[in-house]
């Protein structure tokens, strides 16, 4: 090759590759806007040398295509991210519906459910009015009505609880079809992938592959491993196999006891996704746990209450002189299931209340006494009524907090990792090592801050309480 | 210092721990260098406290915990994101040293001379 053209040659391959090269930089520009694209640098590859006239020379720079800027390490971990963001997202927006039920919203003393607490409050004192007058119809017809504001809230707030499941429950099974028309695609992907670029970069197939990915990592949690040829399995993060080479397992799903389930194969798979993120493993989470709980709890009272209640009603005197006999005020629970929603007031007839004890007469009112009492005493699962509403309710409070800073702080990850794969993946003028000088100053920075916050809220505790004693 | 010096410098302390917490979220160092200024600056203003400043600074400390918890979760997570950072960046030393190198392997011996 020791001629004149070898050199022309050499420079034309230079100024090829410099044109190829503008042709990224080109793309990458007309690209900045397509969600999901990665910025392609080019590859230059060493030409063999050539002789002229017995001097060895270069021949210059090949380009031999571009390679996507994407690191699958970092990109894992913000699917993984999305992920727990996702499912704290989802979670934490049922958890707050579902608190709406119990806390008065701001300037009002009333929630949607009514005030469960201020009516178990005004249902005991109604029996202590009645203990002051036990014959006095008005007194009487209050001890009804306060129970009927009671159970209306409780069966309201249950049936409520009811309904926001269900509406959950279809949420979770329309997901199916997303995640299936997603694995479906990533498999055909995978498969274009593997038969065009089975040892390197794929580019924009790999950019849709990751924009796939990154829609799944949404709905639910997955995990992703790379296979032979550039090809990408994928599991649930309990293992199930939803995507393999080009093959996609189809979920399904199914009623049992009124509640879709999922299927990968003949195996059952709800709970695994559950616990598995993504918005599917936060609605699963909030429509088979948060809820279920809830209700669990309000039932309890309900049971606790009724029973508690028309025990004593049913061992005193009634106004007519019914002894032992004077019925329920509330319908009687056969369990603690599904109190809450059936709770309701079966007494029409005040005369029925039995404030008279047991072979009193019926201007006694130690009965009326005993019931009243009950508002204090320990009969549901060890605490008062009151007491065991109010704990419910910071309980329900305290959960939805924590998974609020779970998804503050989750989402937060997110951002950092966007950012991070920006600056690397996107089409930006930041590169990666300014990127990690960033994080890293960053975090010293934040450390220093929560360090010196905890020692300075520590003192002025501390001094805020000598001052406070002193 | 007086109260309102105070609350000048340092409006709130619920306010600064959440923003703090934005600051490590958008990764804006600079913000967080300036947090962690006026943090050292009103620790060492702690000592010269009137009582009803410490009264107020002790209340503000109360109400800015649960953003405090906030705020050591982000600092957790951006401590991960780190180590998967830095475990990125030796994965891509390692792959500079040790292979995928884009140049032909070298020509035999004699060809590099032009013997022939």
């Amino acid at each position: 090759m020791g001629t004149i053209s070898s050199a022309f040659s050499m420079m034309s391959s230079s100024l090829d590759a410099d044109q190829a090269a503008l042709n990224v930089v080109a793309n990458n520009v007309a690209n900045a806007n397509t969600t999901g694209y990665a910025v392609e640098t080019p590859n230059w590859q060493e030409n063999q040398p050539i002789s002229i006239n017995g001097v060895e020379s270069g021949d210059g720079a090949s380009e031999t295509g571009s390679t996507s800027q994407r690191d699958n390490v970092l990109l894992q971990r913000l699917d993984q991210q999305q992920q727990l963001a996702s499912a704290s997202s989802s979670r934490l927006s049922a958890l707050n519906t579902t608190q709406a039920l119990f806390t008065p919203d701001s300037g009002s003393t009333s929630s949607t459910a009514g005030d469960i607490g201020s009516d178990i409050t005004s249902f005991f004192s109604s029996f202590s009015s009645l203990e002051t007058n036990p014959t006095d119809n008005s007194l009487r017809e209050q001890v009804l009505s306060s129970a009927s504001t009671l159970a209306g809230d409780v069966s309201n707030a249950a049936s409520s609880l009811n309904s926001q499941r269900s509406a959950l429950d279809q949420e979770a099974a329309g997901s199916v079809s997303q995640i299936n028309a997603l694995t479906t695609n990533l498999a055909q992907l995978n498969q274009q992938i593997q038969s065009t670029s089975p040892n390197g970069d794929a580019g924009t197939l790999e950019d849709q592959r990751q924009q796939d990915l990154s829609q799944l990592s949404q709905l639910i949690g997955i995990n992703q491993i790379k296979t032979d040829n550039n090809g990408l399995e994928i599991t649930t993060t309990s293992g199930q196999l939803l995507v393999s080479g080009n093959s996609s397992d189809q979920m399904t799903s199914g009623k049992v006891d009124g509640v879709t389930h999922f299927y990968l194969g003949t195996t059952d798979v709800t709970s695994q996704l559950a616990a598995g993120g993504g918005s599917l493993g936060g609605t699963l989470t909030a429509r088979d746990q948060d809820i279920p709980g809830v209700l669990a709890s309000l039932d309890q009272l309900a049971y606790s209450v009724s029973t508690s209640v028309n025990q004593l009603n049913n061992s005193g005197t009634d106004l007519d002189g019914d002894n032992k006999n004077a019925g329920n005020i509330f319908s009687e629970p056969a369990q603690v299931a599904g109190s809450a929603a059936s709770m309701s007031v079966v007494m029409t007839d005040p005369n029925h209340i039995a404030a008279a004890g047991s072979g009193d007469g019926t201007g006694d009112s130690s009965n009326a006494a005993l019931m009243a009492n009950l508002g204090s005493q320990q009969t549901v699962n060890g605490q008062s009524p009151i007491n065991y509403y109010s704990n419910f309710v910071t309980t329900l409070g305290s959960t939805v907090s924590s998974v609020q800073t779970e998804n503050t702080a989750q989402n937060a990850s997110v951002t950092q990792l966007q950012t991070q794969n920006d600056s690397i993946s996107s089409v930006n003028l930041n590169d990666e090592a300014s990127a990690m000088t960033t994080l890293e100053r960053s975090y010293q920075a934040a450390s220093q801050v929560f360090t010196m916050l905890n020692t300075i809220m520590a003192s002025v505790l501390n001094l805020g309480e000598q001052a406070t004693v002193s | 210092m007086s109260g309102s010096e105070m609350r000048r410098i340092n409006p709130e302390l619920k306010q600064l721990v959440a923003e703090a917490s934005q600051a490590l979220a958008c990764l804006d160092a600079d913000r967080l260098e300036e947090l962690a200024r006026s943090c050292q600056a009103l620790n060492r203003e702690l000592p010269n406290l009137q009582r009803e400043e410490r009264i107020e600074l002790a209340r503000q400390a109360g109400a800015a915990a649960a953003d405090m918890a906030v705020f050591g979760r982000v600092l957790e997570a951006t401590r991960a994101n780190l180590d998967v950072m830095n475990r990125l960046r030796e994965l891509q030393m390692g792959r500079l040293e040790y292979g995928q190198h884009s140049s032909p392997p070298p020509l035999p011996v004699g060809s590099l001379h032009g013997d022939n």
